[in-house]
């Protein structure tokens, strides 16, 4: 062949490949559609509400789906709405039964799924479908953890084949609008629950029809619908069936002194969405996250903590650099969650010993270790000095934190914990080999080398520190799931602002494979945390929290903890209180823009 | 080896920069290995700093010097580069005389089957499976790598020894009943050393250059400092606009790379080796 | 032996040979490869959790057991579903592949025409300063890490630090303009990573054919470079670069794309292998090896009959 033939042919097969690679019809004429570009620095696994446990997953699915419940948009603390519900659940005497009120006229998209592909309404047995589907050993459900124990009837209902149409009795349609739930010990957190992407409403027919395609497809009420989704982006549209509720920002929970000068009260007395058009595009890596954003190829950014020095002018208060002001709006937000390191107590080499004096040096090590760590340089480093150090294990962002809490477990002290270790006899010889487990990466390495400094500047030969290093983040996660790592660092990210989700970390009965990664077993704890579970907000619950959270410190179970701050960017042509905080995005439906985009 | 050969060699400028600046690394990669020069393992000074006498390329995230951290990537450069070529030369060169002693045979069939099947997976998929099966970090990696590269080794020592089977002096060693292994060992190796060579040098080019693809693919060494992993922390700083890491890194593998690809075209100029095959 | 038997040899070959990587494969990213139960549990998992999903997964089945049903629905053209979305692997990969070859086709083009160009120059003044230097700039270019390469690339063409002339990431393309726009920079960085390699070939294969006796004595005839490098040494040097092109087709569709999509966030093949081997994704993995494997048999046999067309003689054997 000659070359100037085969340069044809080429040229000849990628022509023919470009207009296959067109997937994108051209936009129908009419008046511009009101775009939002947002960004997230990870894609969801699957858009199935069984498996929204992502803050990526959730993010999607409290948008194509609706929830019985919501958190208002601007409420800070967060406090709770009905959203598919009426109003908020009418409780028995007892606590024990939950009555809730659908509203009526709300429909599903039409998707094939239905006879015709047209949309039915969304009924009271829609709702008892969704939850029981987590149920369901075909489902593989993560969020069955949440109702499991807890709703009367349900064990049974699964081991009795998980028959649909024979609900269990703590979970019925009393008629087609009215749901009825009976919980078998008081549940305070059982509305928070209702609030999460995993129980998010879904008809059966879309099961049915869709099985595992659920994961890329979605059929909902929620206020936009799935136009495509792929491992780079998700592109969503109006839900032109969305049920009209005009927005009463008061209602919403607005405090000028947080809200004003966003241009939301543009959207006061309308009904959302007021987007016609969301993407969503998953950009893992921050620098091309930044990239995209700087160049206005989105509109929103989680801010990487590498940029917060070029970016701010001023850290206290978060203040951007005049360039940035202009074109920015910018947002220092709490995270949902806190960092730490859990001590494997499972472990006689740094954990419970069944000898009492060795379970004492023990102790003593890991209150040295614990004492050894530096923190505010930790934060520095790694978050950027915005993140908030705490000591114990209730993070700032429920209301049950105690800022008076006495801050020795997080005060760097060298001394005291060098002194620490040679009242108890603990000497370069002596002192054990620390095996200090994360997934491969780049961030979690150096998170190891940090750790192994502050070790070498205690008194630890450098080689007894070591990396116990895992290929993937669920060979990790089976690693300390099976006790086999030391010290486990990980997030906890809350469900809902309530200390019972972070306390429940230390629960004996929650030991792995639990979410009790450090196998925490104090009898004190456990009795006061099954005293607490079942009571309602209070300030006898408060001490009772504040008492297991005394014995995690007492006992230096964990080098804990950090809150970090998010700084959330996005464009001064939007109109939005962006929050990323429990369920993710579901703020999308009040999005609007200030001045609609001109193609 | 042929003498004219090796005089070529040592009149070529490339063989002898390229010598120079290699045997340079591999000092400082020694001095590493001593303990001599590298980091210490401290954290905490101040960071993000810029270039300065006391820190030629600054410092990174952890306040830890950079330029430390790049010589002691040199050491982790050679020990990987340095492993995987002698795992793979040493396998290359026992299988593939093996398979090349009796052309047509079973064990030949075998091992072209086995290199078939080794060579039809991209390498990055073949190595990441391998480094995730062997539970990942450096020794995953080198085991990964030298498991994928030894069949170019062996498909070249295969084709020579196979050549020089048919020649008077093998046929008389066998006639005198010297047992293969040490026919193959004693004469046929020897002369087919400077393939050895020559393989030798691609390997440990392609074993540093994949090394650094892994490490930024999350799946490369993470017990000790390699370049890779600091072109993947780069990765983080440059748009933070700190540039050491990647400078450092990338200077060094250059170098580096530099040093070896000098030293491979000159060995091939003299030998009249060029692949003109894929 | 005809043509024909010979092919149908070397199809069973070829059978063999993916049956191997199939075996392969199968083994170390199913048997030992990533453990995906613990990433598709909850927050509390009970033990009865742990052993449902690994029955699901099919963890707890006989190696063999697995690999046979594997085999036979990979037979019948089912690959099964991704464990990251339940989507099914076909469509997945048939959405992939298009955009991967729109991808990498105009790099790996270009990079062979330039460096076919740059090798007929060095090869036509061998020795000379154009040798040295093409020589040289290939030997550099061979010493830049891809990953550098890339990175530098972006630094200067695609933020703010550099040009700003073109997109950091993504692939919205609609028409030939967006599709410049998004192709542009992976398509340097593929020719910059491949050129030097390209170089050094073209340059050694012009320079084989210019050492043949017919084409030494039409230059000392005065025949002209351009005819003679086009006409003569490239026709004569058809096969082993029609040979080369093939053979790299599935390296460059795999490997050359997996870096390239994962940094520039491009969903092709590249990334989904990439984030197949993040997560564990098996099923997306296996269908990605064995279908790479696939099209490196077609190639051999391709490049065999090509090669068996070309040259006659090689048949008797």
């Amino acid at each position: 062949m000659k070359p100037a033939s085969t340069l044809t042919l080429a040229l000849a097969v990628l022509s023919l490949l470009l207009f296959t690679a067109c997937s994108e019809a051209p936009e129908d004429d009419g008046p511009a559609p009101v775009t939002y570009v947002h960004s997230m620095d990870g894609a969801p696994k699957s858009l199935d509400p069984a498996r929204a446990s992502s803050i990526y997953g959730k993010t999607l699915v409290l948008n194509l789906y609706d929830t019985l419940y919501r958190y208002r948009y601007l409420a800070r603390p967060y406090a709770l709405a009905p959203n598919l519900a009426a109003a908020l659940p009418e409780f028995s005497e007892d606590g024990l039964t939950l009555t809730i009120r659908l509203k009526e006229g709300v429909r599903f998209v039409d998707d094939p799924a239905f006879p015709d592909g047209v949309g039915r309404e969304v009924v009271a047995s829609d709702v008892v479908y969704s939850l029981l589907r987590h149920f369901d050993p075909e489902t593989q459900s993560q969020g069955a953890w949440l109702w499991r124990e807890r709703i009367e009837g349900l064990e049974e209902w699964k081991a009795a084949g998980a028959d649909y149409d024979a609900p269990p009795p703590g979970l019925r349609a009393l008629d087609e609008h009215t749901l009825q739930l009976r919980l078998t010990q008081p549940y305070p957190q059982i509305v928070y629950t209702l609030t999460q992407g995993y129980a998010a409403v879904l008809p059966r027919e879309a099961v049915a029809y869709h099985g595992e395609g659920l994961g890329t497809h979605a059929v909902g009420s929620g206020p936009f619908r799935l136009i495509s989704v792929d491992r780079t982006r998700a592109v969503l549209e109006r839900n032109s069936a969305f049920r009209q509720e005009p927005v009463s920002l008061a209602a919403e929970g607005f405090d000028p002194a947080f809200d004003e000068g966003l241009g939301l009260e543009r959207i006061e007395g309308r009904a959302p969405p007021f987007l016609d058009r969301l993407e969503v595009e998953f950009i893992r890596e921050d620098a091309a996250r930044w990239n995209a954003f700087f160049a206005g190829e989105t509109e929103f950014l989680k801010l990487p903590v590498a940029q917060f020095d070029r970016v701010l002018e001023s850290r206290d208060p978060v203040r951007l650099q005049p360039n940035m002001a202009e074109r920015f709006h910018v947002q220092a937000a709490p995270e949902a969650g806190f960092v730490y390191t859990s001590f494997n107590m499972d472990d006689p080499a740094i954990g419970d010993h069944p000898d009492p004096d060795q379970d004492e040096r023990n102790r003593a090590l890991r209150c040295a270790i614990v004492k050894a760590f530096d923190w505010p340089t930790r934060n520095q480093q790694f978050s950027g000095g915005l993140g908030r150090v705490f000591p114990g294990v209730i993070p700032p962002v429920v209301p049950e934190f105690n800022p008076d809490l006495d801050p020795t477990s997080i005060t760097h002290d060298l001394e005291g914990a060098q002194a620490l270790l040679t009242e108890y006899g603990w000497n370069a010889e002596n002192l054990p080999v620390l095996k200090w487990g994360f997934p491969s990466s780049v961030t979690d390495r150096q998170l190891f080398e940090l750790f192994r400094g502050y070790m070498v500047t205690l008194g630890f030969p450098a080689e007894k520190v070591q990396p116990l290093v895992y290929a993937s983040f669920g060979d990790f996660l089976r690693a300390f799931t099976n006790r086999e790592v030391m010290l486990v660092t990980t997030g906890w990210t809350l469900d809902y602002p309530d200390a019972e989700n972070t306390l429940q970390l230390f629960y004996g009965r929650n030991a792995s494979p639990g979410a009790n990664n450090g196998n925490f077993d104090d009898e004190e704890f456990n009795r006061l945390y099954r005293e607490a579970a079942v009571l309602e907000p209070s300030p006898e619950r408060t001490a009772l929290f504040q008492a297991m959270n005394q014995r995690v410190l007492d006992e230096c179970a964990a080098i804990s903890g950090l809150n970090r701050r998010l700084l959330l960017l996005w464009s001064r042509e939007l109109a939005m209180q962006p929050d990323r905080a429990f369920v993710g995005g579901y703020f999308f439906r009040f999005i609007d823009r200030l001045t609609p985009e001109v193609p | 080896m042929r003498s004219d050969a090796v005089q070529q060699l040592w009149r070529s400028r490339g063989w002898r920069f390229g010598l120079g600046l290699g045997l340079m690394l591999a000092a400082i990669a020694l001095a590493v290995g001593f303990g001599w020069l590298g980091p210490d393992g401290s954290v905490g000074g101040p960071q993000w700093q810029g270039a300065s006498a006391a820190h030629w390329f600054g410092t990174n995230r952890l306040g830890q010097d950079i330029f430390d951290r790049a010589l002691a990537g040199t050491a982790t450069a050679f020990r990987v580069g340095g492993l995987v070529t002698a795992g793979a030369l040493v396998l290359g060169a026992l299988l593939g005389a093996a398979a090349g002693w009796r052309t047509g045979s079973l064990l030949d069939e075998v091992m072209l089957y086995l290199m078939g099947v080794l060579d039809s997976v991209p390498i990055y998929l073949l190595a990441a499976a391998l480094a995730f099966a062997l539970g990942g970090g450096e020794l995953a990696v080198i085991t990964a790598m030298t498991l994928s590269f030894w069949t170019a080794t062996a498909r070249l020592i295969r084709g020579e020894v196979a050549r020089l089977r048919t020649r008077e002096f093998v046929l008389s060693a066998q006639a005198i009943g010297l047992p293969a292994p040490l026919i193959v060992g004693r004469h046929l190796l020897p002369n087919a050393a400077h393939i050895l060579l020559v393989q030798g040098a691609l390997t440990f080019v392609a074993a540093i250059k994949t090394e650094v693809i892994l490490s930024f693919l999350g799946i490369g060494t993470l017990e000790n400092v390699s370049w890779g992993l600091m072109l993947a922390e780069s990765t983080q700083d440059l748009l933070a606009g700190h540039f050491g890491n990647f400078a450092a890194a990338s200077l060094l593998l250059f170098l580096l790379l530099l040093a070896l690809n000098l030293m491979t075209d000159a060995l091939q100029d003299a030998f009249d080796l060029r692949e003109t095959a894929a | 032996m005809s043509l024909a038997g010979y092919l149908l040899r070397r199809l069973v070959h070829g059978a063999a040979l993916m049956l191997g990587v199939a075996l392969l494969s199968f083994t170390l990213m199913v048997q030992f490869g990533p453990d995906q139960t613990f990433e598709l549990l909850g927050k509390n998992p009970t033990t009865e959790d742990i052993e449902t999903v690994r029955e699901n997964l099919g963890y707890d089945r006989p190696f063999l057991m697995r690999f046979g049903d594997w085999l036979s629905h990979t037979l019948r053209g089912d690959f099964g579903v991704s464990a990251a979305n339940g989507e099914p692997v076909g469509p997945l990969l048939g959405r992939a592949f298009p955009i991967t070859l729109a991808l990498v086709l105009p790099g790996f083009l270009i990079g062979n025409v330039l460096g076919l160009l740059l090798g007929m120059l060095a090869a036509w003044h061998r020795g000379g300063a154009w040798d040295r230097l093409v020589l040289g700039g290939s030997v550099a270019g061979l010493s830049l890490s891809f990953l550098v390469i890339i990175i530098v690339l972006q630094l200067l063409l695609c933020t703010p630090y550099g040009l700003n002339l073109f997109p950091t990431r993504g692939w919205r393309v609609d028409g030939l303009g967006s599709y410049f726009y998004y192709v542009t920079v992976p398509t340097l960085a593929l020719i910059t990573v491949s050129l030097g390699y390209n170089t050094r070939f073209y340059r050694a294969v012009i320079l084989e054919e210019l050492g043949r006796e017919h084409i030494r004595t039409a230059r000392a005839f005065g025949a002209g470079g351009g005819e003679l490098l086009f006409t003569h040494a490239l026709r004569n040097a058809a096969v082993p670069v029609l040979t080369r092109l093939l053979y790299s087709i599935p390296l460059v569709l795999v490997s050359g794309s997996l870096l390239i999509e994962t940094y520039f966030g491009i969903p092709g093949v590249g990334k989904i292998a990439f984030d197949a081997i993040t997560s564990g994704d098996q099923a997306v993995l296996l269908a990605i090896v064995v279908l790479t494997a696939a099209l490196f048999v077609a190639v051999q046999l391709l490049a065999d009959a090509g090669s068996r067309l070309a040259d006659p003689r090689l048949g008797s054997s």
